[in-house]
């Protein structure tokens, strides 16, 4: 009994140990948001702001760059991203694993060995078609080139796959079209999954970065992620206000974990991060 | 409605999993689909319901050749094995699915729902979802899916295999209940042969993809036409006694016994090699000197009201009932009367009755 | 109830046969995704090996052909070699400390703990903030004068580290700084999948250690790590594989610049900068290709290994 207290004593200090140097930069990009000039420059660090209500650094930062904006579009580009991939998806996957046609299982082995080209090597020739195209500085031109994921796909299909083939069946037999099958009894069965995807899909569209560095020059085209590269590039900027803005910038993703922390760490578990 | 099947065949590849099969299922009858694992029964039901494409031959419900008809234009009802109910939707919604695809208004549809949630028993759970409910519970909201539409026919996969043995009774006294009340044209397959003999109008057994026999349940037992159909019914299994045939006569391959009964034909085949199957109960123990044959006890169980003998025949064993109050031990002799029915023989080469 | 030798053959024949829908009815639902996929992958890739072996900038001038020149002057690119070397430094270094203390951490999360929600909470969030913006509290975190890592140096009466400065011949702790940024950026992901490996080993199987009087010591190399040595391998080669795009991680410590000195190129880095900055798509396709086959590599590898490791 008291060996197993010792180690539950090790077990937790440990935990606790590596729990306080994840968290800490975290914490330190939020805390030293609400420091002054003198707090921010003082070594030994301090290391709790004395004001927490000091939100001056937030308000210069979004002064001097307009992030306001930048939220709104990184809002925009996601939430049209998630629903858009969502929808081609669900089509995509259901005609994968549901429907017949020559070939079927030849073409998504095909595609599946296309999940190995890193997308820093499409990069190259999509920069140039979405010139062509005159897609630069808009925001479609963040959310159409993600569209058709085969990852998602992969991971929805294989989900509709464990579906019974009797429910299918016993759906037409009662004279359910395809289409009325899917949404009616796939899609809802499948909701786990798809939740799953779409919070992957929101987490990665709001931290794209290189992407947009490239496609976007426009100040109002500009992303979060955007916004703090240019906003850090910019000769003599604060730091502090540097800070301020990430900590804005991080919350919706913060959020996000907080209340889906479950399906996102399954996601994970079972499929690994895009990429 | 009338079913009948001509000349239906399904190959996948060069496997032929039906084979030529003619016969027809009788209006408002329950027909059962026998056999073992892979004989076809399922394909069978499945060519019937239209998910399987048929590779020859024609169906016919009534006078409609439905061969090449998709699924849901046939008017059937289909109950699977895993019930395939839909788990998102509550036991009404998923009764009710059938007419919300055809467009049936939502109060009316509902109406007839409860109507068939009650007619099968479940109409206290309507709001559940199928995770919560028992396996027999799931069969009745599949079965009441099944029927909502009014088919013409209903097909049932296996409906009892995945219940627990007393769960499975109940269902089939169900099933039937539901069928005669209905009176809806029923085939259901089925491996297990206590389940068929108890509930069904008539039996098709099957085996390999080839039809054995159809007939009415005691027909198949008291009557069957080879060797693979008296095995396949009947617990305890049939005996199987190897032998030749002589002087009219059956005697074991190693000639320890003759068996002499009066239903064999005049002219058996002189010579022939042939299977002797008797079932456990028609052979009975001589109270006086006349029997038709002897057998050594070997061993005796007690099953509660009689008993169960192991009967040495040479070197072969049979098994056979005896009342408990008959006292000779295991190694004495015992002679024995064959009853008029439960005793056939078969060709061993071909499997066929003689 | 159909055997296995039947059932291959009725999907076989089922997709000969189109009762449940029309011939062509599944591009109706194929025709968004297959756009999308054509234009934006299997183009780019046919037209990145192109680019790749067409030759437009011998020295002598414009040249219009095929051949090994893009990679000729790629190899021999101190840029795109000083890329590779940190890569792979970045990569070697980055995965197996990362590895080994996700096996640690994922063993102190597989127990009955207090407050998991929490200690799962701590350890992921890395994985759903973006680099850019954690990036630039650890470059606070680096700074040679007010940082916190060189206070806690000087507790120890360890002299400040000029972390993400340009002292010293090429900067040598430019790199180092990236790798430790790399190490916790890489933890949530690498404890999740070997939590999950961990939670698969069947319980059964420490509590006949147990009952066989072995340790906890014991039961952690005998029993934990064999069993979760293929989650080990796959979460490795998952991770080289990523770390091998390393790029994120170094763009906020330099504001987008590739170390104090030009000394922290990458890989992808130098990709993104011979076709935006300077306009060379053929040898950015090169350095590509280049990139895509130590992945493939890496991707075989781990397909090898996923088949000999089944128990």
């Amino acid at each position: 009994m008291r060996a197993d207290r010792i180690r539950h004593f090790f077990v937790y200090f440990f935990l606790i140990f590596g729990a306080v140097i994840m968290l800490f930069p975290f914490y330190w990009m939020i805390s030293s948001s609400f420091k002054t000039a003198a707090e921010y420059n003082s070594f030994p660090p301090t290391w709790v702001p004395s004001n927490w209500l000091n939100l001056d650094n937030f308000v210069r930062a979004f002064e001097k760059r307009n992030f306001f904006v930048y939220f709104l579009n990184s809002v925009i580009v996601t939430f049209c991203s998630v629903a858009l991939t969502g929808i081609v998806t669900i089509l995509g996957a259901f005609a994968f694993s549901r429907l017949r046609f020559p070939f079927r299982n030849a073409v998504f082995g095909l595609l599946l060995a296309f999940m190995m080209v890193p997308f820093e090597m499409l990069v190259i020739t999509n920069y140039q078609t979405v010139t062509r195209m005159k897609m630069v500085n808009s925001l479609p031109v963040l959310i159409i080139p993600f569209i058709s994921s085969i990852f998602y796909t992969y991971i929805l299909k294989n989900f509709f796959d464990t579906i019974p083939d009797s429910l299918y069946y016993s759906a037409r037999i009662d004279g359910a079209s395809n289409w009325k099958y899917l949404w009616r009894v796939m899609v809802p069965i499948a909701k786990p999954s798809l939740v799953t995807i779409m919070l992957l899909n929101a987490i990665s569209s709001w931290n794209s970065f290189m992407w947009p560095t490239l496609v976007i020059t426009s100040n109002r085209y500009r992303t979060v992620q955007l916004g703090l590269f240019t906003f850090m590039s910019e000769a003599g900027s604060d730091t502090k206000l540097q800070l301020a803005a990430s900590t804005v910038s991080i919350l919706p993703m913060i959020v996000l974990f907080l209340f889906a922390r479950r399906y996102i760490v399954n996601g994970v578990a079972r499929g690994g991060l895009k990429g | 409605m009338h079913v009948r099947i001509d000349h239906l065949t399904k190959r996948f590849g060069d496997f032929t999993a039906v084979d030529d099969f003619n016969m027809d299922f009788d209006d408002g009858k329950l027909t059962a689909l026998l056999g073992p694992s892979g004989c076809g029964k399922s394909t069978m039901l499945n060519m019937l319901s239209g998910i399987l494409p048929v590779t020859e031959g024609h169906i016919y419900f009534d006078e409609d050749d439905v061969t090449g008809m998709p699924p849901q234009d046939r008017g059937v009802g289909l109950v699977f094995q895993n019930y395939a109910l839909y788990p998102h939707m509550t036991v009404l919604e998923n009764i009710a699915f059938p007419l919300e695809i055809k467009k049936v208004p939502k109060t009316e549809r509902l109406e007839k729902a409860k109507e068939m949630a009650k007619l099968v028993h479940v109409d206290t759970l309507l709001d559940r979802r199928p995770g919560a409910l028992s396996g027999g519970q799931q069969q009745r909201v599949a079965i009441a899916r099944a029927l909502i539409k009014e088919p013409r026919l209903l097909l049932l996969d296996e409906p009892l295999s995945n219940l627990d043995a007393r769960l499975r009774l109940e269902m089939r006294e169900e099933i039937r209940r539901i069928q005669l009340r209905t009176g809806v044209t029923t085939i259901f397959v089925t491996h297990d042969q206590e389940e068929a003999m108890s509930i069904c109008d008539k039996i098709v057994l099957m085996k390999d993809g080839i039809l054995q026999q159809e007939d009415a349940p005691q027909e198949l037992y008291d009557d069957p036409h080879n060797l693979f159909v008296a095995n396949f019914l009947g617990n305890p299994p049939i005996n199987n006694i190897e032998g030749v045939i002589r002087d009219n006569a059956f005697v074991t391959r190693d000639s320890a016994v003759t068996i002499r009964y009066r239903n064999f034909s005049k002219d058996l085949p002189e010579g022939r090699e042939v299977i002797l199957g008797i079932r456990a109960e028609a052979a009975i123990i001589s109270r006086d000197e006349t029997h038709d044959f002897t057998g050594r006890i070997k061993s005796r169980y007690t099953m509660g009201k009689e008993e169960l003998a192991f009967l040495n025949l040479g070197d072969q064993e049979i098994r056979v009932y005896l009342s408990t109050e008959y006292e000779d031990k295991p190694g004495e002799d015992a002679n024995f009367h064959l009853r008029s029915k439960g005793v056939f023989l078969f060709d061993k080469e071909t499997g066929e009755r003689i | 109830m159909a055997d296995v030798k039947t059932a291959k053959k009725k999907s076989r024949d089922e997709q000969g046969n189109y009762i449940f829908n029309r011939r062509f009815e599944p591009f109706g639902y194929l025709i968004p995704f297959a756009l999308g996929l054509i234009v934006f992958t299997i183009y780019p890739i046919v037209n990145v090996v192109i680019m790749a072996f067409k030759e437009k900038y011998r020295l002598s001038g414009r040249y219009d052909g095929f051949g090994l020149y893009n990679f000729e002057y790629v190899l021999a690119n101190d840029d795109f070699r000083n890329a590779l070397s940190n890569t792979f430094l970045y990569v070697f270094t980055v995965v197996p400390i990362a590895t080994v203390l996700a096996i640690l951490i994922a063993n102190l999360l597989n127990q009955k703990i207090r407050g998991m929600a929490i200690f799962q909470t701590a350890y992921f969030l890395p994985m759903v903030t973006s680099s850019i913006a954690v990036g630039l509290s650890w470059r606070y975190i680096f700074n040679t004068q007010v940082g916190v890592l060189n206070w806690i140096l000087s507790v120890f009466g360890i002299n400040a580290v000029d972390w993400l400065g340009a002292s010293g011949a090429r900067a040598p702790w430019n790199i180092v700084a990236v790798i430790i940024f790399g190490i916790w950026n890489m933890l949530p992901f690498t404890i999740i999948l070997l939590l999950s490996g961990l939670q698969n080993i069947d319980p059964m199987y420490y509590t006949a250690a147990r009952v066989d009087g072995a340790g906890s010591r014991m039961m952690f190399f005998r029993i934990t790590v064999p069993l979760l040595a293929p989650t080990i391998f796959l979460t490795m080669i998952i991770n080289m594989i990523s770390a091998f795009k390393v790029y994120n991680e170094i763009i906020p410590f330099w504001s987008g610049r590739p170390g104090a000195m030009n000394n922290v190129y990458t890989m992808v880095y130098f990709i993104k900068e011979q076709f935006y900055s300077k306009d060379r798509l053929g040898f950015a396709a090169a350095a590509a290709i280049i990139l895509f086959l130590i992945i493939f590599a890496f991707t075989m590898l781990q397909r090898f290994v996923q088949r000999r490791f089944r128990y």
